[in-house]
């Protein structure tokens, strides 16, 4: 009984949506490419954003217009946000929604007994995993080709920072907000690796986001610690942990942003980006000399 | 207990637990290399780790502990309520109110200055709120339940300019601000609070005489030469500028001021203005206690020692309640 009427209305909304098509597009739209696709997620926002043809994505979360977590805020300006409620994602009536598996987990639930097609795309994203999220977002979208292209280029560039590296490997912390550092597994301990560093807070047994003391990052001395960018305009109390005195006090240790702000909070073709400013980061800390 | 002896106990309980809380630390450094990281200069990381991280957070836990302890005191002794306090009454809750639409709203930029800015003000905005509601009705009740009030309302109105900052981190710290900690403070949460609250420690010990007086009510006070707006202002002043500056640097931290002035009052003569300098050295001994008891609990996750005080301090205050129970019916 509740199947049936589900079913029903789910019919009548695609129906709903296939005359509004017909009426208002005359372009023609491929059969497996979903006409209309809303993201939940910064992460597969950034995605879809960088792949979707004109028009095809519907709506994406307000967290991408935020230029300290999106390092596409300008493009999100272009697109309607949504908030990621379940009911916005009934009156909009998708034919996909994409989002990550942790973010929103009842809502992704919901949408599913509603009959919605979900595609969730996994929190853990490392450098290594990118083109294959961008190759799945392609797929998805209809866009294989276009994917293919540019997971391809994310490739060649990924080895070819890598293979500038040399035998020395300067030291560096990813502090985030409030002593939070990002240990192994993070997408930024994977682009520090790609660019060259060894990250001391994987190395200290820290797996995932995980806070950090203070005290103990002072022995290591790390030549770099790097902060998120793009604060000064939003005072918090968290954002200044990693200007700490004692971490100032420390001689030889940088501490600054140095990575383009949005380009490692969420995995996508961008984040090429943050790894070419930490690997000319580190060619500029240890230079490798004649074997460049 | 003679006064000198008492404070001379506690003086000594205080340095104890000072040292204690800068042994005590994630890093763990054995003592000869924390004696000399002290005293010795340079940028070795034991020094850094002791001069600039444990001896702030030494230092803020003492002054911070002190003013609590001595604003409990004379709050209690002015007032003439036994459960009177910065944190029940609402002062605390206010000034983290005005340190944070300050400083997040970040009108002030993102200086550190804007925090003891606001909550010096937030406390002073409560202070005279209280006195305005206590000087009509003297009942112990009043006081208390406008001091729920203003806390409740101090909190939610903390809550609600966290969560609207623009920074998507802010809304993480509001913990922070209402279960207080002294994790990662560094020098300058000293010099920007220490002065304030020593400013404030000196305001309150000049209203000892009066206090004392006034225990004997306000008329026989004031045949006694005792100059009553004087007296209001002294501890309005003193405890806003000490309380404003603690929560300025360390968020709201409770019942501090409400436990020792009860545990100590029946070893001094119950003078009044004899209960200030012991309170404030227990206040001490008690948030340096306890903050090296949350290092010590969970070293790396590390507990707020605000929840540590409350949940040493509420129990206490129900039983306070409990004991005063026919008191404050009376007085209602």
């Amino acid at each position: 009984m509740k199947t049936g009427k589900r079913g029903v209305r789910r019919a009548l909304g695609k129906a709903t949506i296939c005359l509004m098509t017909l009426a208002l597009s005359s372009a023609p739209v491929l059969a497996q490419a979903p006409a209309r696709v809303m993201s939940l997620n910064l992460c597969t926002d950034q995605l879809a954003m960088a792949l979707a043809a004109p028009g095809q994505l519907s709506s994406i979360s307000f967290l991408s217009r935020d230029p300290s977590l999106s390092a596409m805020h300008e493009e999100a300006e272009t697109y309607r946000v949504n908030h990621g409620r379940a009911e916005e994602v009934f009156l909009e009536n998708p034919d996909l929604v994409v989002t990550g598996t942790y973010s929103l987990h009842n809502t992704t639930g919901l949408l599913k007994r509603l009959g919605f097609r979900v595609e969730e795309f996994s929190f853990i994203q490392t450098v290594e995993t990118i083109p294959d999220d961008i190759r799945r977002m392609g797929a998805l979208l209809g866009q294989a080709a276009r994917a293919e292209a540019m997971a391809k280029d994310f490739e060649a560039e990924l080895s070819r920072i890598e293979s500038r590296q040399c035998g020395k490997q300067p030291t560096a912390i990813a502090f985030e907000q409030g002593g939070v550092a990002a240990g192994s597994g993070t997408l930024a301990d994977s682009a520090l690796a790609a660019a060259g560093f060894r990250n001391l807070a994987a190395e200290a047994g820290i797996a995932g986001m995980a806070p950090m003391p203070i005290e103990l990052i002072v022995p290591q001395k790390p030549d770099v610690i790097i902060t998120r960018a793009g604060e000064e305009d939003q005072p918090s109390l968290g954002a200044k942990v990693p200007y700490h005195p004692a971490l100032r006090a420390l001689e030889g240790t940088r501490i600054g942003p140095f990575v383009p702000r949005g380009t490692w909070s969420c995995g996508g073709p961008f984040t090429m980006e943050a790894v070419r400013a930490l690997a000319s980061l580190r060619e500029e800390i240890a230079p490798c000399g004649e074997t460049r | 207990m003679r006064p000198a002896v008492l404070n001379i106990i506690l003086g000594l309980l205080m340095l104890a637990l000072f040292v204690a809380s800068m042994a005590v630390g994630p890093a763990e450094l054995d003592i000869s290399e924390s004696v000399r990281g002290l005293f010795a200069g340079g940028g070795e990381a034991a020094g850094i780790i002791m001069r600039e991280i444990r001896l702030p957070r030494a230092l803020l836990g003492l002054g911070i502990g002190f003013t609590l302890g001595i604003s409990g005191a004379v709050l209690q002794g002015f007032l003439r309520n036994p459960l009177a306090e910065p944190g029940i009454i609402g002062v605390s809750a206010m000034a983290a109110f005005g340190a944070v639409l300050i400083f997040y709203s970040g009108l002030a930029g993102s200086t550190l200055y804007a925090l003891p800015a606001g909550a010096l003000l937030g406390a002073v905005v409560a202070v005279l709120l209280l006195l305005a509601l206590a000087a009509r009705s003297g009942s112990t009740l009043t006081l208390i339940l406008a001091g729920v009030a203003l806390s409740s309302l101090s909190a939610a109105l903390t809550s609600l300019v966290l969560n609207l900052s623009p920074n998507p981190f802010a809304s993480y710290e509001i913990i922070f601000w209402l279960l207080g900690s002294l994790k990662d403070r560094s020098m300058e949460h000293v010099w920007l609070a220490l002065p304030l609250m020593a400013a404030g420690w000196l305001l309150i010990a000049l209203s000892g005489r009066a206090i004392d007086a006034l225990s004997l009510g306000e008329e026989a006070a004031a045949s006694l030469g005792i100059h009553m707006k004087r007296t209001r202002l002294l501890i309005v002043m003193g405890t806003a500028l000490g309380v404003g500056a603690a929560t300025a640097v360390a968020g709201t931290i409770g019942f501090v001021g409400l436990v020792v002035p009860h545990l100590i009052r029946p070893l001094t003569n119950r003078l009044p203005s004899r209960l200030l300098l012991p309170a404030g050295l227990g206040g001490a001994v008690l948030l340096l206690a306890a903050d090296v008891a949350v290092r010590l609990v969970l070293p790396t996750g590390e507990l707020n020692v605000g929840v540590l005080t409350a949940l040493i301090g509420a129990p206490f205050f129900l039983w306070l309640v409990v004991r005063s129970r026919r008191e404050v019916f009376y007085a209602a």
